[in-house]
């Protein structure tokens, strides 16, 4: 969600089915598919898989760029894993909001649907 | 540990090698319900759990609560607390609330429990940061000697997920920096505040690895390398990689 509402602030679209999909889907962000692998890598705790994406997001948006990367991707190591292991539901001023978004992602059959 | 990342592939900026640093020294160090030998031995079984047959199997079958068998694990924790950290390193996004009732019923105080995924997920974050930079995953620092309080944190209540959680206006000094900016209207701040030092330590780490505030426009006054887009992506494309779907 708060990557729609960053591209409603700075007037791009992004196509939000690569955040499920993955892949080879193009989402529209500058060096999305680099990043994506980069994600898949570290959350697949996959090395061999890591170290591409790293040279390259090094080559083309530079170090501090693939550590911001890195960082954000363990963040989200956490927060998923915070929130699968007490049950956190999503708050109620939330749910109105993401309705179409939960549908057009099929978010709401994740067995973490609480 | 003082030197942790200090021959790192790569500059980390200093607040976030500050944050990574503060967090790795909880790790090993008494906590409210673990000694520093049980809160090290968790480190280390969160990092064994990658290796481990079961879960492995757990990971493809159509149900991970099928497949019946025991973890490949290093001997040191009893099996039920093995089974939470295997299962919240390996496969969290199929967690159910009739699992934590086993856990409980396994005789897991609800209090454990949050200390226990709290120190299993914090060094499963920094070394998801070191595997991202291609850095060495740090050595475990010895055990510290002390005990633990064990004393149940009375400012809890009920939800508002399965596990009890701090409101934010029962956040006393312990949680009152946690809560700062309104942030406790989101769940996931509240997640592991049954046991304050566990949700403070984590989100310590977690407020420089990420953002203190997701509520800001943009990335207004905060200093990053990649675009808000780019970052949020990101969190959004690891999340769904854990299935999660808060």
């Amino acid at each position: 969600m708060r990557l729609r509402v960053s591209g409603q602030h700075t007037g791009n679209e992004y196509d939000l089915l690569a955040v499920v999909e993955g892949g080879t889907v193009a989402s529209s962000l500058p060096q999305g598919n680099m990043i994506n692998e980069f994600a898949e890598g570290i959350c697949n705790r996959n090395p061999a898989h890591t170290e591409a994406p790293r040279k390259g997001i090094v080559a083309t948006l530079g170090e501090a760029a693939m550590v911001d990367a890195a960082a954000v991707i363990a963040a989200f190591n956490a927060y998923p894993r915070a929130a699968n292991a007490t049950g956190i539901p999503i708050e109620e001023f939330k749910l109105e909001p993401t309705e179409a978004l939960r549908k057009e992602l099929q978010l709401d059959a994740l067995p973490s649907r609480h | 540990m003082a030197n942790l990342f200090e021959v790192a592939p790569a500059t980390i900026r200093p607040p976030l090698l500050s944050a990574l640093e503060t967090a790795w020294s909880h790790l090993a160090v008494p906590g409210s319900w673990l000694t520093g030998a049980q809160r090290t031995a968790v480190v280390a079984e969160a990092r064994h759990a990658w290796n481990c047959g079961l879960c492995t199997e757990r990971k493809t079958a159509l149900s991970p609560y099928a497949v019946a068998g025991e973890h490949d694990d290093l001997g040191d924790l009893p099996s039920e607390c093995v089974d939470v950290i295997h299962r919240v390193a390996t496969d969290s996004g199929r967690l159910t609330q009739s699992w934590f009732r086993e856990v409980l019923d396994a005789g897991i105080k609800e209090d454990e429990f949050v200390e226990i995924i709290g120190v299993a997920i914090l060094v499963i974050t920094i070394d998801a940061f070191a595997d991202g930079i291609g850095a060495e995953l740090a050595p475990l620092s010895p055990p510290q000697p002390g005990t633990p309080p064990r004393e149940r944190w009375e400012r809890a209540t009920p939800g508002p997920g399965w596990v009890s959680t701090t409101p934010p206006e029962n956040a006393g000094p312990e949680l009152e920096d946690h809560y700062l900016n309104g942030r406790g209207e989101f769940n996931i701040v509240r997640s592991l505040t049954l046991v304050p030092a566990a949700a403070t330590q984590l989100f310590g780490l977690l407020d420089c690895l990420y953002m203190p505030n997701p509520s800001i426009r943009e990335l207004e006054g905060i200093d990053r390398s990649i675009s808000r887009a780019q970052i949020e992506f990101l969190a959004a494309r690891s999340s769904s990689l854990f299935g999660c779907f808060y």
